[in-house]
């Protein structure tokens, strides 16, 4: 079934194998989208589903798009962040819902031999990213980070700058977003955090005190301004891709 | 069954998957001896997977070193052979069978030493356990020398196979051998071992949720290792609720008795404080039977009822229940387990300090490594590197267990000897 959807992904894949490396970005770009979209209507906790997207791009770190089918990978991604993070799926529904997903509007797959087969593939593919990740497969996110970091920069500043401006959940929805590029799984959690955070003060002006240090030394003291510029760049790259590809 | 250097060719990991290995499925093992104790050792025993003297050197006290013999020298070790396949490993026998996976004794041909061999079916609907996946993950990030180390994970295509050092035995299986209660010495050194080991993995933010004896393997020195692996987690900050079904009863806190579902640290050290006990006083300390209801009345039978006085929030906790208001007054731990009347208040005061009712009034672990009770042990021990193990300390050794069922001077049958594990 993935195979119609995703022929332009492939010949996509190819191009970028001769030249252009964003083709290969934009297809996991929709892909991650697609396990983002896929999870939530599976009813997923934002761990399993961030979990998922961190196995898919880890994966496809040393794994080839021309080798390895992308929405096959991100089906048993999902799966498997389900039995990593305790919030168990099942295959059938996984397989119901992406079939949705590429076929809307059909009805959901007869239980016949394709199915079978589908599912196999997907148990299968499980134990390849396994292998392909050499078993590491529990990563820290960088969520509590930003909790952490969100209730300390609330008591720094002004009460009612701080109720002016939705801080929190821009930084938190700036994080998940970094889920659709591979920043997610090459940057350390804690600089993710400080990152989104930081993009968040500064899309909304809000004043932070000054003194010696820069105020997110005070939170992370192992990162510097230039990686904060970069992790910032990288993720205002994605939303230009989202323009272009979605 | 003998085997030679370059009798096997070394397979790439990519291609094994498909070849049906020998060492891991094709040898028959264990059926074969019934152990003969007293056999004259043989050079080559591995050469003819002579199982039967593996039962001998089972059979005898774990406080006895394994007679120091040493397998091998003579025999020249494959050095071709690689991490990661099947071939590498040869089981000896059937160690135990869990739910989802067998576990063999083992012996690497790559360098000679013993391995417990994990053998994990996949053929299933549900692809890897998720047990085994957790299991995997967190050991690979944990080295210290009270975890059970994991050496190499191979996959074959019907099964996955995690590769342990071999320990010798289990602190459920000890306990048989040494019935009514350890050497006061010896609980000392086995409890700073399984506080040092938790003391680790929360310092990684790992819960380990199933401390249970079995699951404390000990070598013949007195070495004691955390081991599976498959209930914990990872706990991060701020805390999710947890599935609920997770320690075996009688281990199991009254928090989670209760039906709270925020569990932390304090759990794990709630099961350390039965351990304590009943390493001390050689049974359980609250051996309940299946029900949760009756497991609460063994815990409150010494703890006392808890009320909304001493415990705030009890009454909201699910599986609470307002007839307990029952008379159920607390009791000294010294008149109802009896070996702690006979040893330094120190000893009692820890035991109280793990089995507190509140979660979070329980001692860390951390803190209980400082605790006076171990004061008496060498000071050392507190500065030791993760992975060095506590019997590196000079003066620190297991004594002599005081009811050892197989000291030479209490010889019993042979055929009383109680086999819990098939060895």
């Amino acid at each position: 079934m993935e195979v119609a959807r995703t022929s332009q992904d492939r010949s996509q894949a190819a191009d970028a194998a001769k030249g252009g490396v964003s083709q290969e970005i934009k297809t996991h770009f929709r892909v991650c989208r697609f396990i983002i979209e896929t999870g939530v209507k599976l009813g997923m906790r934002s761990m399993p589903v961030s979990t998922a997207c961190a196995l898919y791009h880890k994966f496809f770190k040393t794994a080839s798009l021309e080798v390895y089918e992308p929405y096959l990978v991100a089906m048993s991604s999902i799966y498997l962040a389900g039995k990593v993070e305790e919030q168990h799926l099942r295959t059938r529904d996984i397989i119901n819902v992406c079939h949705r997903f590429f076929r809307p509007g059909t009805e959901p797959m007869e239980l016949d031999g394709k199915f079978w087969e589908l599912r196999d593939s997907v148990v299968q593919c499980e134990l390849l990213i396994l292998r392909q990740l050499n078993f590491q497969v529990a990563f820290e996110h960088p969520h509590k980070y930003l909790l952490h970091y969100l209730v300390s920069v609330r008591n720094l500043v002004n009460r009612h700058a701080w109720a002016r401006a939705p801080i929190a959940e821009t930084a938190w929805a700036l994080l998940k977003d970094c889920y659709h590029g591979s920043i997610c799984v090459r940057h350390p959690p804690q600089h993710l955090a400080l990152a989104v955070l930081y993009l968040a003060v500064q899309s909304y002006g809000l004043e932070m005190p000054s003194g010696e240090l820069e105020w997110w030394q005070a939170l992370c003291d192992d990162i510097s301004g230039k990686e904060i510029e970069d992790i910032m760049s990288e993720l205002l790259k994605l939303y230009d891709m989202e323009a272009k590809c979605m | 069954m003998k085997f030679g250097r370059g009798a096997e060719k070394e397979t790439e990991m990519d291609e094994l998957p498909y070849v049906k290995s020998r060492s891991v499925s094709s040898l028959p093992c264990s059926e074969l001896g019934d152990g003969s104790y007293g056999e004259t050792p043989q050079a080559h025993w591995f050469h003819t997977l002579q199982v039967r003297r593996l039962r001998v050197h089972r059979g005898r006290s774990n406080s006895d070193p394994l007679g120091g013999k040493s397998f091998q020298q003579e025999f020249q070790w494959n050095t071709g052979l690689q991490f990661g396949t099947a071939t590498s490993y040869l089981n000896l026998e059937k160690l135990g069978e869990g739910t989802y996976a067998t576990v063999y004794k083992g012996i690497s041909r790559i360098n000679g030493h013993l391995v417990a061999l994990k053998v994990i079916r996949t053929k299933t609907e549900e692809g890897v356990p998720f047990t085994a996946i957790r299991e995997a993950s967190l050991l690979k990030g944990l080295k210290h020398a009270n975890i059970v180390l994991l050496h190499d994970i191979i996959h074959t295509r019907e099964s996955l196979t995690f590769v342990f050092e071999y320990v010798q035995t289990d602190l459920a299986q000890y306990l048989t051998q040494h019935p009514g209660g350890l050497n006061p010495y010896n609980v000392r050194i086995f409890m700073f071992q399984l506080v040092r080991g938790l003391s680790y993995i929360h310092g990684h933010r790992i819960l380990h949720r199933d401390l249970k004896p079995q699951n404390l393997l000990i070598s013949y020195l007195g070495e004691l290792k955390l081991a599976d692996f498959g209930l914990a987690r990872s706990k991060s900050i701020p805390c999710q609720t947890y599935s609920a079904e997770v320690v075996t009863l009688w281990y199991r806190p009254p928090d989670v008795l209760l039906g709270s579902t925020d569990y932390s640290t304090a759990l794990d050290i709630w099961g350390a404080g039965c351990i304590f006990i009943e390493m001390l006083q050689g049974a359980p300390a609250f051996p309940g039977v299946a029900d949760v209801f009756e497991q609460l009345q063994k815990i409150w039978a010494v703890l006392g009822v808890p009320t909304e006085e001493n415990w705030p929030g009890v009454s909201q906790l699910p599986n609470y229940k307002p007839e307990w208001f029952l008379p159920c007054k607390p009791k000294q731990f010294r008149d109802v387990w009896k070996r702690l009347a006979q040893l330094p208040y120190k000893t009692e005061d820890l035991a109280m300090q793990m089995l507190l009712a509140i979660p979070r009034e329980r001692i860390s672990a951390q803190d209980a490594l400082q605790h006076p009770y171990f004061n008496t042990l060498p000071t050392p021990l507190l500065q030791l590197r993760d992975t060095v193990s506590v019997f590196k300390v000079p003066g620190v050794r297991l004594e002599a267990e005081a009811r050892d069922i197989f000291s030479p001077t209490r010889r019993i049958k042979s055929s009383l000897v109680p086999l819990a594990k098939c060895w």
